[in-house]
């Protein structure tokens, strides 16, 4: 049976550019896929995470391994969307494949970022979305369905795909905004080195 | 290298097949023949850093054992270890040391000593010979995907194309076409850490072909098992200078804590177990003086060559194993085994991080 990843990559996601022009940049490409299994894993710190935790906003779910050499800047490029989007519902979610912890941890020692860092330490919820690339990201809307997808490295800072990815916020009620004009969703927790 | 196009590397490989020819004019020469054995003695030192909880450690053995090149001995072990057993992977026979420290050790220390036996591989690829079928079991184990190379989709394409392109016909046009393709298609990445992940169907879907041995000749491997061929990683460590001058493809000291190395093999009906190493083809491109040479470059060339059929018996084999449970560990099985492991307090602790871990690893030549 065919599933709903390798079915959407085939109808969307190019791989490889062809003849001896560049490679065309990847881009985000609307998921036709279905739903995707929800998640619990160990954070950076230990903390349990749960994917329903981050319902009612939009939520960024990226997976990636520190031995990935497009992850690295692309990880930047999510710590710029980030910051620029720190008043917005949006969650970014960064999802280890297949390290070890402490390997991670030296890892955002060096690159702390304000998104939290989940560990797939035996891969299986990499499996269950059948991510076989790294990195792989998808944007959930704040019902947690998937609605967007990329199979490859992308800036996250680009205003199209920050445009792509406003257009998914949910709108926003009075009560919504909060008095200091920063987030207050526990969503957004962080890791900013081991504890 | 970032995101090839199949169609360009295809076309390399006929133009690759003709560059070894040019270097027989130079002096150069990378001609490893079976000859003397060496032999040599390992010593793996594991010292956990930070003691706390319990405290565990995998160190690997020598545990490849083939009558032509290769001769495990004895291995001995000091500490102060309250529980060391020699354990075996059910599947793939590779041995380890698992040691247990009591929680309130101090100071948790071994020390494993073990000697190995070695020479030169060379198998001449023009005349078969009479080595016996590979069993049926061991065809199924070396044909079937793993955690990290599976054998179908895009990995599978990929064979049937890099076969179709050279118009292989028989085992060893396939085994050469997929070498070839894989010295022209891949590079060796400086900055990856260790020897590289091996996640072979990542490399191929995004393009990046770059990495270090455990990426390249995991390539290889899953490849020539797509294809049919059976082959498999060989994971182990260079001990010994290269005395054909290639400074990039030995050791270059007495330290061999950081020189683990992982070569493939191929097999082939008539021949048996082919060695094969692309890996070390760019492993000589990147680092041999002046660095970042060409394909066409003598040195090389020469290496190339020879790397499709041989290898020099200044490395040593631990095992061929894949997705490895280390027994008493809660942790997820480790996709190769050749970096000794440990776990404090549950947690694993990072085997490419020797300084932090903290493990040495130094190696002697006896009288054999």
């Amino acid at each position: 049976m065919t599933s709903p990843l390798a079915s959407a990559r085939n109808r969307i996601a190019p791989l490889a550019a062809s003849g001896d022009s560049p490679a065309a940049p990847f881009t985000l490409a609307p998921w036709r896929g279905g739903e995707l299994p929800a998640f619990t894993l160990d954070d950076l710190t230990g903390a349990t995470r749960h994917a329903a935790a981050f319902k009612g906003r939009t939520v960024l779910v990226h997976f990636f391994a520190t031995w990935c050499e497009p992850c690295v800047p692309e990880l930047a490029s999510l710590q710029r969307l980030a910051h620029a989007a720190r008043d917005e519902p949006l969650a970014i979610v960064a999802i280890d494949v297949g390290e070890v912890d402490l390997r991670v941890r030296a890892f955002f020692d060096k690159r702390p970022v304000d998104f939290p860092v989940l560990l797939d330490r035996d891969r299986s919820v990499a499996k269950a979305w059948n991510i076989t690339s790294l990195p792989t990201t998808f944007v959930l809307d704040a019902t947690l369905q998937p609605r967007l997808f990329v199979e490859g490295d992308l800036d996250w800072s680009r205003p199209d795909i920050v445009s792509a990815i406003a257009a998914l916020y949910p709108k926003r009620t009075r009560t919504d905004v909060p008095a200091s004009g920063r987030s207050t969703s526990p969503m957004t927790g962080g890791h900013n080195g081991p504890t | 290298m970032d995101r090839r196009d199949f169609l360009k590397s295809a076309a390399a490989v006929t133009v690759a097949a003709a560059l070894p020819q040019a270097a027989r004019a130079d002096t150069t020469t990378f001609a490893p023949k079976p000859g003397a054995w060496r032999s040599f003695d390992l010593v793996t030192r594991v010292s956990i850093d930070n003691p706390q909880g319990t405290m565990q450690a995998w160190i690997p053995l020598p545990s490849v054992s083939e009558t032509d090149w290769i001769r495990p001995g004895d291995s001995t072990w000091t500490g102060n270890a309250v529980k060391v057993a020699r354990v075996r992977d059910p599947k793939y026979g590779a041995e380890m040391l698992h040691a247990i420290w009591a929680d309130d050790e101090i100071d948790p220390t071994i020390e494993v000593t073990s000697r190995i036996a070695t020479r030169d591989r060379a198998i001449d690829l023009t005349k078969p010979g009479t080595e016996a079928a590979l069993s049926a079991d061991a065809r199924k184990l070396n044909l079937q995907g793993t955690d990290l190379i599976p054998v179908d989709g895009i990995v599978k394409e990929t064979s049937d194309k890099i076969v179709a392109a050279a118009n292989a016909k028989s085992d060893i046009e396939k085994a050469r076409a997929i070498y070839e393709w894989v010295v022209e298609n891949t590079v060796r990445t400086a900055s990856t850490r260790g020897c590289g992940i091996g996640d072979v169907a990542a490399m191929l879907k995004s393009g990046n072909l770059g990495g270090k041995c455990a990426d390249l000749n995991a390539l290889y491997v899953g490849l020539a098992r797509a294809g049919g061929l059976p082959a498999r990683d060989v994971y182990g460590l260079r001990v010994a200078p290269s005395k054909f001058g290639y400074k990039s493809l030995g050791a270059g000291s007495s330290n061999v804590t950081k020189a683990q190395h992982c070569r493939a093999e191929v097999w082939l009906a008539g021949f048996g177990w082919v060695p094969v190493d692309p890996a070390d083809v760019r492993k000589v491109m990147l680092e041999e003086p002046p660095t970042n040479l060409p394909l066409t470059d003598a040195k090389v060339a020469a290496a190339r060559k020879t790397l499709f059929g041989a290898w020099e018996g200044n490395w040593i084999a631990y095992n061929t194993a894949h997705d490895v449970v280390l027994p008493g560990s809660q942790n997820t099985r480790i996709g190769f085994l050749m970096y000794p492991q440990a776990e404090r307090a549950k947690l694993q602790l990072d085997s490419l991080d020797p300084d932090k871990f903290r493990y040495s690893i130094s190696v002697k030549e006896v009288a054999a």
